[in-house]
């Protein structure tokens, strides 16, 4: 009941700060939301734009990490928060484009948030160990018909677990859901160790994770995702398979507000980010991480984001991998 | 290169002003993180992780290792001094640190905490320099089948640390295993027990049950009856650890630090659950068993040599293998990358200097780990001063910002304080907290590798029995459950005899 009248109380004065406040946005720090824990790759990649962002803001800005559930504690956050652009949300790919395609359950939907921006892309290897006898894609689809296989991913509706099937799916293999199992693992780290330690055959999962397994030979990529080739990974790209529309799955971060985030501010966040993406700084540190620095605008960025999602989405529909309870 | 060049190389990195001043400040930074409940060792390693970007490579390494081996220490001086965990591998040591504390032994705890962990953090670290590749292809393993019958085996520490009564230990167990169900399944990423609520999903955050489970019924208690503390004493006592303390307890120190060693190279368990093991495994030997639990210093010593134990192995994984032990480990790889190295077998050939560098670092910090801890301590045991009607306050005020803190989120001081009151009711009739938490740590990684190794195998139970270490476990298991069945047993018997008697 009091909180009640101190909402509504509160409420009055600010009415009028946000119409001031839109005239001269930033004038206060900015809470970014991410939504996954310390370490993990979108903080990683969230702490790194930090610092040339906050200066292209000219505002603090607070990394502030709600974590928990694949990342969909933290979306609600900022779902719910007020479209004053003061509660940002560093989206990611698997909390925003499969998660939504996947579970019924998710409390949201792409429509409850404005995506800003997406200036993060990385490319998706599959991976083997060399003494499993699997030299190309080919031999692991032949694998798979003749059973047995199976794949580690971070968790349910993540992007591990939904790349591995659409790799299957799209070199032809029928009911890939049943011919090979899926065992999930508790984060990115434990997913590769899964492969590497031969509880699974293989994984799909970004670059990042993988290259310092492949580059000491502990694990063989045999599948990139992108058009063109990857450093440091020997594997034939999607494109020179012929499977172009392979390309679709790549990670990517990206930075979102509540739906209704006015127009003005998007613009004025497509700016910081094309003036926070050019610091040869951070274009170095992430290419460390193995990452693809690739900024879009606003709609660039909700373009491809909608894009993703509908073909995660035909996928999961297709295969009946949609979650409801 | 031979192994004295590259020894050479390596302390040619180390040996300048910059990586020792490094490596200080990571460790202080540390200590102090881990001394603020609610920050923890994880946290206060990814806010430093930034600043080492533009560092270079070797100062930023151990800058962060400092880190990463001052914040497991620094977790013990609140769980002693306020019975809040700073970091959650320090929850075993509140057992014993904080009745120690009440008794007005808090410097004695605090002391014995230090020694224990640099002991422990120096056979970490030179089980890791001497013993990397052994270590780390033995723990690569382990599979699911294996993860599963180690933590069965784990289980059996609720025997341990149950106190008086088996049955309420018991009881206290089930319960933290239920509540660890609440969040999203694994295998079919359905809702648990989260009904409706989008907070739920994530499960139920493990710091603010902690917190919640041991410090918030103090202060409960001290609302309840405000005046009941007035008469005792508690003030800093017996200034300091006494040698003989140490080696009375440096049996169990060095068998922690063991404990701490072998779970700390498998990747995927932490720090909590080895210094859970190796304060059980501490008082199973102890001759005087009845001690544990009311400020036993061996119990303290035993605690912290586990979860330091575990600081040094996790980098045996991580340099062998490239894998990370844990989140912090996580981060580390992270700092690795940044600087152009790939942890892993060739960078014992590529980068040995580094590797070198790092050990001899490594080394280094343990020492500096007990001056810096030392001064730490000699600073936060005012604490123990502080009259109780001025400190309960303060401790419920930074519970409250330290669960908020871990994940910026209101529901997580709910969470707390729901527990608070679970955790008063649970001390009003002796049930004790311990079981509860170690089977709430526990719980959700016996479920998911049993259920792994089901998928593994298409649900045939035969893999659990699949090689040698499952095997060794399982006997582990069935032994410990003989003698605890058998000490009970006995107890009943000198009851009735007892009766009898009398």
């Amino acid at each position: 009941m009091r909180s009640k009248a101190l909402a509504i109380a509160s409420a009055i004065p600010l009415t009028f700060a946000a119409t001031a406040a839109l005239a001269e946005y930033p004038e206060r720090p900015i809470t970014m939301v991410i939504p996954f824990g310390a370490g993990g790759a979108t903080d990683i990649s969230a702490r790194t734009i930090a610092k040339p962002l906050g200066d292209a803001v000219g505002e603090a800005l607070v990394m502030s990490n709600v974590t928990g559930a694949g990342g969909a504690t933290g979306s609600v956050a900022v779902q719910n928060a007020k479209a004053d652009g003061y509660k940002m949300l560093f989206a990611r790919v698997g909390s925003h484009t499969v998660s939504p395609a996947m579970k019924a359950t998710l409390p949201y939907g792409l429509d409850d948030f404005r995506f800003v921006t997406v200036y993060e892309i990385n490319p998706v290897v599959c991976a083997v160990r060399p003494d499993s006898g699997i030299e190309t894609i080919d031999d692991l689809i032949a694998k798979v018909e003749e059973g047995g296989v199976s794949y580690s991913s971070s968790g349910v509706g993540t992007l591990l677990h939904i790349a591995a099937v659409m790799v299957l799916d799209e070199f032809g293999v029928e009911d890939p859901l049943n011919k090979v199992t899926h065992i999930p693992q508790k984060g990115g780290g434990a997913a590769a160790t899964a492969v590497l330690n031969g509880t699974t055959t293989f994984v799909c999962t970004n670059s990042s994770a993988l290259s310092s397994f492949v580059a000491n030979d502990q694990l063989k990529p045999i599948l990139v995702t992108t058009a063109e080739p990857v450093a440091g990974f020997d594997a034939p790209s999607a494109a020179d398979l012929g499977k172009p529309e392979l390309e679709q799955l790549v990670g990517w971060t990206g930075i979102a507000g509540p739906a209704d985030l006015p127009d003005d501010i998007a613009v004025k966040w497509g700016e910081w980010m094309a003036e926070a993406t050019a610091d040869p700084g951070f274009v170095e540190s992430m290419e460390s991480f193995g990452s693809i620095v690739e900024l879009m605008s606003p709609e660039e960025a909700s373009a491809f984001i909608e894009g993703q999602y509908n073909t995660f989405r035909a996928l999961a529909d297709e295969l009946g991998m949609r979650i409801e309870g | 290169m031979n192994a004295f060049d590259s020894l050479m190389a390596g302390l040619s990195l180390v040996g300048n002003i910059q990586a020792v001043l490094a490596l200080t400040i990571g460790v202080a930074v540390g200590v102090i993180g881990g001394a603020i409940p609610g920050m923890s060792a994880t946290m206060a390693v990814a806010l430093t992780l930034p600043f080492t970007f533009a560092m270079p490579t070797i100062p930023a390494l151990l800058l962060l290792l400092g880190v990463y081996k001052g914040g497991i220490f620094g977790g013990s001086i609140p769980a002693i001094l306020i019975k809040t965990p700073g970091t959650p591998a320090s929850s075993a040591t509140i057992l014993d640190g904080y009745p120690m504390a009440e008794r007005g032994e808090a410097g004695r705890a605090l002391g014995m905490a230090l020694w224990a962990s640099c002991t422990a953090d120096l056979i970490s670290n030179l089980a890791l320099i001497l013993f990397a590749g052994w270590l780390a292809s033995f723990a690569m393993n382990f599979g699911p089948p294996e993860f599963f019958t180690l933590i069965l085996f784990s289980l059996t520490i609720i025997a341990g640390v149950s106190g008086e009564s088996l049955l309420r230990g018991a009881l206290a167990a089930l319960l933290g295993l239920l509540l660890a169900t609440v969040g999203l399944d694994l295998v079919y990423g359905t809702n648990r027990f989260t009904f409706g609520d989008p907070n739920m999903m994530g499960g139920l955050n493990f710091i603010a049950v902690l917190i919640g489970l041991f410090a918030i019924p103090e202060v409960l208690a001290m609302v309840l009856n405000p005046t009941g503390h007035l008469g005792k004493t508690r003030s800093i006592g017996k200034n300091w650890v006494t040698f003989a303390d140490y080696r009375r307890s440096f049996k169990s120190i060095v068998r922690g630090s063991f404990i701490g060693v072998a779970l700390g190279s498998i990747p995927g368990i932490g720090a909590a659950p080895s210094a859970f093991l190796s304060y059980s495994e501490a008082r199973r030997t102890s001759r005087n068993k009845e001690a544990f639990g009311k400020g036993e210093v061996e119990g303290v010593a035993a605690a912290e040599a586990g979860n330091n134990g575990v600081a040094g192995a996790t980098l045996i994984p991580l340099l062998a293998l490239g894998v990370p032990g844990d989140v912090i480990t996580a981060i580390i790889i992270g700092a690795f990358m940044v600087h152009g190295l790939q942890p892993g077998p060739t960078m014992f050939v590529m980068n040995i200097d580094i590797i070198y560098g790092l050990f001899i670092g490594l080394i280094l910090s343990s020492a500096l780990l007990f001056m810096i801890g030392s001064v730490a301590i000699r600073g936060f045991k005012y604490v123990a001063d502080i009259p109780r009607r001025l400190l309960i306050p303060g401790v419920l005020i930074l519970c409250i910002y330290g669960v908020f803190a871990v994940n910026n989120n209101l529901f997580d001081v709910g969470v707390m304080f729901v527990m608070g009151w679970v955790g008063f009711l649970m001390m009003r009739y002796h049930v004790p907290a311990a079981p509860f938490l170690i089977a709430f740590i526990l719980g959700p990684l016996l479920e998911d590798n049993f259920r792994q190794a089901m998928l593994m195998s298409g649900g045939d139970p035969q893999i659990l029995v699949r090689g040698p270490i499952t095997w060794f476990f399982w006997v582990l298991t069935a032994v410990t459950l003989v003698a605890v069945a058998r000490a009970g047993f006995r107890g009943v018997q000198d009851k009735v005899r007892v009766k009898t008697s009398s």
